[in-house]
């Protein structure tokens, strides 16, 4: 009995982080070890794409073709991952996804800057400032988070057509600033409505305007919103596949596009290991932060739900 | 003079938001409306015939592509129930079993950072019927076990929803986590003193405590279901033949292939009154519980 608890604690160690006080030793009940085994089986299923995406891309298309799709590379070969990156073909075009990977950060800069100025002043002067209108306001902002993007894609290509940014990293820019505004707009007013007026109103008395007391005092106090909401944004920027497809143009294509391109509409023989390391670099930047900066993370996507 | 100015100021920092939320959602979707209701081919023409202004609607109603569009993202919806039923599963044992919480929740949540595309081809690709889990598992003995779902008409669907499923179970377990921790500790202590059985008190006090976690849950579910896009495009891009076309996908493919704005339109207008239908009855449910609950705490 003594050795079964034991060698239980020992498998429930090594799935925790390491126990702080190893003199708490307390025996595991058997409906804690089921619990544990079925969490890890159902974490061992999540983890079966990814694990299958990194060893295809790092076998060779011989060791591919034997179809055993689980096993280890034979060896460790990263010629599928120079491939993806420097030669794989997007149409007649095969300079590999680094071309996807350069313009998605081309989009990136100006899609935050655009995305982000706009909801958090939006955010702010309908939080703390007395706007007659701003119930009303808000409550059209939250039925806006809810359209689907299909019924305003066309007028969006003629209005970027119009402001002749279409195909553009700025239409794309536009484009996303738009659709991402209502979502964050209402994500900057509830964390902002919860300072205090009386911090308005002594600024106020202090001869602060509008721009110096957000410059001054609100930004500084928005550290934290803002890390969540620039992980929410980068992320859903360069997962983004419909807005960059639609509104972006020769050379402005994001790197999700480029992938598809490259995977799903290429000609002649597929080569896995090169598809497979394309799907990974484009996955990477938003994993590696994930993986990093996971809270932050966590709270956006809870806080953007809608946005998804 | 100063105050003056720090009134006029917020408004003139709301102007863009007004000026983005009067053109490009509320115009914008008046004149998709109005798209939907002429005869508009490659560009916009603007005259709407009267005698005839349901014309593209019409259209839509006879094409077998559009309904079946329409019965997917149906069977997409059902399917994708189960998201929300194996993320409060894995919520609730998580919860109940702290150790590990963090590991679990990590590996659980990292398919929501990648993007749909990416989950899209690694699905696609472990369905691969010569090369991927089937020719695996076969090759073990099982020749009878199939794993080509994507190939044919009948099952292609599944495969969807099992990449849809695996995508978005981890965020519903985020969301269903955070409702379990707002339950009151002493209820559980309670039920254990009074020896309550592990189900019914899952099923009898728990889930009910929590149904406004599983009303937003459905809610931001069916929303995600009629924007489907991604994933579709990735693994099947709309095959074999239509049969995994959604409404998301018959619109953008009426603009783009099809070439026919007044098609696309009012395809989107369905989409439209789709959400429509699916948001306001779940938001006055969530509302009028919202208020049952709070007269019943005064």
């Amino acid at each position: 009995m003594t050795t079964v608890a034991e060698t239980s604690l020992a498998a429930g160690r090594s799935l925790d982080e390491p126990i702080a006080f190893p003199a708490r030793k307390r025996r595991i009940k058997g409906s804690s070890i089921a619990i544990l085994v079925f969490l890890t089986i159902c974490a061992l299923f999540f983890c079966v794409p990814l694990y299958v995406v990194v060893v295809t891309s790092l076998k060779s298309m011989d060791q591919i073709r034997l179809g055993d799709i689980f096993s280890l590379p034979w060896t460790l070969d990263f010629s599928a991952w120079v491939t993806a990156w420097d030669k794989s073909c997007s149409g007649t075009l095969c300079q590999g996804v680094k071309v996807g990977f350069l313009n998605s950060l081309e989009i990136l800069f100006p899609s935050l800057i655009l995305s982000m100025g706009l909801s958090c002043v939006t955010g702010y002067a309908l939080a703390l400032w007395n706007v007659k209108w701003a119930n009303t306001f808000l409550f059209i902002l939250f039925l806006c988070a809810f359209v689907p993007f299909q019924i305003i894609m066309v007028p969006l290509i003629v209005i970027t057509g119009f402001l002749h940014v279409y195909g553009t990293i700025w239409g794309i820019a536009v484009v996303h600033a738009v659709l991402a505004m209502p979502i964050l707009t209402l994500i900057f007013r509830n964390y902002y409505k919860d300072i205090p007026t009386e911090i308005i109103s002594a600024a106020l008395m202090d001869s602060g305007s509008f721009w110096r007391i957000f410059r001054e005092i609100i930004l500084p106090m928005s550290g934290n919103i803002m890390i969540v909401v620039l992980i929410l944004q980068i992320t859903s920027i360069w997962n983004d596949f419909l807005i960059g497809l639609t509104y972006g143009g020769i050379g402005t294509q994001p790197m999700t596009v480029i992938l598809a391109n490259v995977v799903i509409t290429a000609l002649g023989e597929a080569n896995y290991n090169v598809d497979m390391a394309a799907a990974l670099l484009t996955a990477l930047p938003p994993l590696v932060i994930y993986f990093v900066l996971g809270k932050f993370f966590v709270q956006g996507i809870t806080a953007g739900a809608i946005k998804g | 003079m100063a105050v003056r100015w720090s009134r006029l100021s917020p408004q003139v920092a709301l102007t863009p938001a007004v000026l983005v939320t009067a053109v490009a959602f509320a115009g914008s979707i008046g004149w998709t409306i109005w798209m939907s209701l002429t005869r508009s081919r490659r560009f916009a023409d603007y005259t709407i015939d009267w005698s005839n202004w349901p014309r593209q609607y019409n259209r839509l109603l006879n094409d077998d592509i559009f309904l079946g569009s329409l019965k997917n993202m149906v069977v997409l919806g059902i399917g994708s129930l189960l998201a929300i039923v194996f993320g409060f599963i894995l919520a609730a044992m998580i919860d109940r079993e702290k150790r590990g919480e963090g590991v679990f929740r990590t590996v659980f949540l990292y398919p929501l950072a990648v993007s749909l595309i990416v989950t899209g081809l690694a699905w696609r690709w472990l369905f691969n019927p010569p090369l991927g889990v089937q020719h695996f598992v076969q090759s073990l003995g099982f020749t009878w076990f199939k794993f080509d779902w994507l190939n044919y008409p009948e099952t292609a669907m599944y495969g969807i929803i099992l990449g849809t499923v695996w995508q978005g179970s981890g965020f519903y377990m985020a969301l269903m986590l955070s409702g379990l921790k707002g339950i009151n500790s002493e209820i559980w202590s309670a039920a254990k003193l009074d020896g309550v059985r592990f189900w019914r008190l899952y099923f009898e006090i728990i889930i009910p405590m929590m149904r406004f976690t599983f009303l937003t849950c459905a809610i931001l579910l069916s929303l995600g279901v009629v924007k489907a896009y991604d994933m579709v495009y990735a693994m099947t891009n709309g095959g074999p033949g239509q049969s995994t076309w959604v409404p998301a996908y018959y619109t953008i493919d009426a603009y783009w292939q099809k070439a026919n704005l007044g098609l696309a339109s009012a395809a989107a207008v369905v989409m439209l009154a789709i959400t429509v239908a699916i948001f306001v009855p779940l938001v006055l449910i969530t509302a009028w519980q919202r208020r049952r609950q709070e007269a019943r705490a005064q």
